[in-house]
């Protein structure tokens, strides 16, 4: 643990979470104290390898955890101040807080333009609705191209521009992003990872960034958490991070040959959750 | 036989066909929003039925008053079904969802069975039995009627899932964990969906029961509403709609020629031989979407 954390907590941040565990099945233990925070308006980043707990981490925070059988036994975790309990997803979501879940769930079926329009909240007016995509097209220009082809054949890339503005349609004042980089190619991670640096900057946007590529990952976060079987074992910022042996070793050496994104692959999910 | 009585069996069959595309839309609904197909549909066709007959003939309401009361009555029992029966089965494998449907099914067979006993009464539309000549055509206006509604139905179905509670369905169909992820409330939209369905079991109770009154036999429907659905591919809308045609000229004109050779009873013959082969030769049936794979 280092001195950063004094100066971040002056910010008042918009997430906490105070040594939280999380219980699947009511028994499978798969986070054991994790403490974090993101200030307002800025970028963290979330690393480690697979099965650390990385997504366990964010589905406690968006309250997807419920879904899958997992709750939070114990330690709480704030946003904006407030403590929330057990409110349901979309309660989350009305808050402000907008998961991005790993691996592009686009609505297959429907195009990106309604893709958008079943993120946005129900009682957005039809005049912001219309600006707020367009808002989006202006991110993802890609998008704009494709808005009316079904988002299941849209390339990799494309996906993900689309899972991360149907997330910005739900406006939220912290945007959570699984491993947006899995299976993409460098060139397309930088063009994403740039947008999402932009609208931070623009908007204040905060974000909480989860990443096996923790190269691309420290180059636009302030600071990153490194977890391992459901532990924060370190916390830094960016530099110091890029600069510590131990993540060198793990996750920097080499290069992008020994990012793990190779290896893993998803399965595409059914209509039901398994 | 000639090709006038040919044409006849044709148009018959196909409205009649028409009249299992209303009760497929009722599977297709559910669905599209549960991922199963509703074994109970025949048993919400019915209550549906029995409940409108509740108002009319036990309290003498008019039918044009009975059918709406019922129709609110149903909407809220199919989110009643999706509150108590199915949102802790969230997560759960599929086959206990469908083993609920079935549940769901004996349970409203057995109540009504218990409430309205086993003689049949009529649903008495007004609507006259004298056929209506087409040229020189024999169909019944009750088909008529009902392949209109059928119709009808289709087609504010299809608008309503242009609008903006009707593309979040269409997310909810598509994915459960990324809809909960933006803020969409999957359990209201799996009620919407039931809800839905039970109003379409209403209307569908209604025009069956007046083409063969009203009795537990209302709910085999699910039989024939179930092959229509299978082979329009079960989350299909417009499937289900041309399946229904198809299946009913095949039924009809198939009996038709058949029943002389064996002695009767080839209409369920001809269903089970059009489930059968749809399962084996086209699993996703004429319209079902594959699940997009891209490689
Ligand atoms: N739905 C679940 N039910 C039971 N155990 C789970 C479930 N999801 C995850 N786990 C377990 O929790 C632990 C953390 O998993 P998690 O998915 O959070 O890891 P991760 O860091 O996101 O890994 P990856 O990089 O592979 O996505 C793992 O041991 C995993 O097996
Ligand atoms: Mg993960």
């Amino acid at each position: 643990m280092n001195s950063t954390n004094e100066t971040e907590a002056a910010k008042d941040p918009i997430l906490t979470l105070n040594s939280i565990e999380v219980l699947y099945d009511s028994v499978l233990l798969a986070i054991k104290g994790v403490s974090l925070e993101v200030p307002n308006g800025g970028m963290v980043a979330l690393l480690g390898a697979n099965g650390a707990g990385k997504s366990t981490t964010l589905k406690a925070i968006s309250g997807l955890l419920k879904a899958e059988r997992g709750k939070v036994s114990r330690g709480e975790i704030r946003f904006d101040g407030q403590v929330i309990g057990d409110s349901p997803p979309q309660d989350r979501v009305g808050l402000g807080i907008c998961h991005v879940i790993e691996g592009r769930r686009v609505f297959e079926h429907l195009t990106p333009d309604e893709n958008l329009e079943a993120a946005a909240p129900i009682s957005m007016s039809r005049q912001t609705l219309k600006s707020e995509k367009e808002r989006i097209y202006s991110y993802f220009p890609r998008l704009a191209e494709r808005k009316s082809a079904e988002a299941g054949y849209l390339s990799g890339g494309e996906q993900q521009m689309l899972a991360i503005g149907r997330a910005l349609m739900t406006q939220p004042r912290l945007l959570m992003l699984d491993e947006p980089s899995l299976g993409l190619a460098p060139f397309l991670v930088v063009e994403i990872f740039d947008i999402i640096q932009k609208i931070n900057r623009e908007q204040g946007l905060s974000v909480l960034l989860v990443e096996q590529n923790a190269v691309a990952a420290l180059k636009i976060v302030s600071h990153g958490y490194l977890i391992e079987n459901g532990r924060v074992v370190m916390h830094d910022t960016a530099a110091a991070l890029k600069a510590n042996s131990d993540i060198q070793e793990f996750y920097l050496g080499g290069g992008e040959a020994k990012n793990f994104h190779d290896i893993k692959h998803y399965r595409r999910r059914k209509r039901w959750l398994t | 036989m000639d090709w006038i009585f040919l044409a006849e069996l044709s148009v018959n069959g196909a409205l009649t066909g028409l009249l299992y595309s209303l009760f497929a839309i009722g599977l297709v609904l559910v669905y599209k929003s549960s991922s199963v197909p509703n074994l109970a549909q025949g048993a919400l066709t019915m209550l549906g039925a029995y409940i409108v007959l509740a108002f009319s003939l036990s309290l003498g309401l008019p039918l044009w008053v009975a059918i709406p009361i019922s129709i609110i009555i149903m909407f809220f029992v199919g989110l009643g079904i999706e509150k108590v029966a199915l949102r802790r089965l969230a997560g759960r494998p599929i086959v206990m969802i469908l083993m609920m449907t079935l549940g769901l099914d004996i349970f409203i067979r057995g109540t009504t069975m218990a409430f309205w006993g086993g003689t049949s009464r009529p649903m008495d539309l007004g609507v006259s039995y004298d056929p209506f000549f087409a040229g020189p055509l024999l169909l019944s206006r009750i088909h008529m009627i009902g392949a209109g509604v059928s119709v009808a139905l289709f087609i504010a179905i299809v608008f309503f899932f242009r609008s903006r509670l009707g593309i979040r369905l269409r997310a909810i169909s598509d994915d459960y964990m990324a809809s909960w992820s933006v803020g969409i409330s999957v359990e209201r939209g799996v009620g919407l969906s039931w809800a839905l369905a039970s109003v379409v079991a209403v209307i569908t109770g209604v025009i069956w029961g007046e083409i063969q009154s009203v009795d537990q036999s209302l709910s085999l429907l699910l039989l024939k509403g179930l092959t229509v659905a299978v082979l329009g591919g079960l989350d299909s809308l417009f499937g289900a709609v041309l399946a229904g045609i198809l299946l009913g000229i095949l039924e009809n004109v198939g009996a038709a020629y058949l029943d002389p050779l064996v002695g009767g009873g080839s209409r369920d013959l001809v269903v089970a031989i059009v489930l059968i082969l749809t399962v084996m030769v086209r699993p996703h049936g004429l319209f079902g979407r594959h699940d997009i794979e891209r490689v």
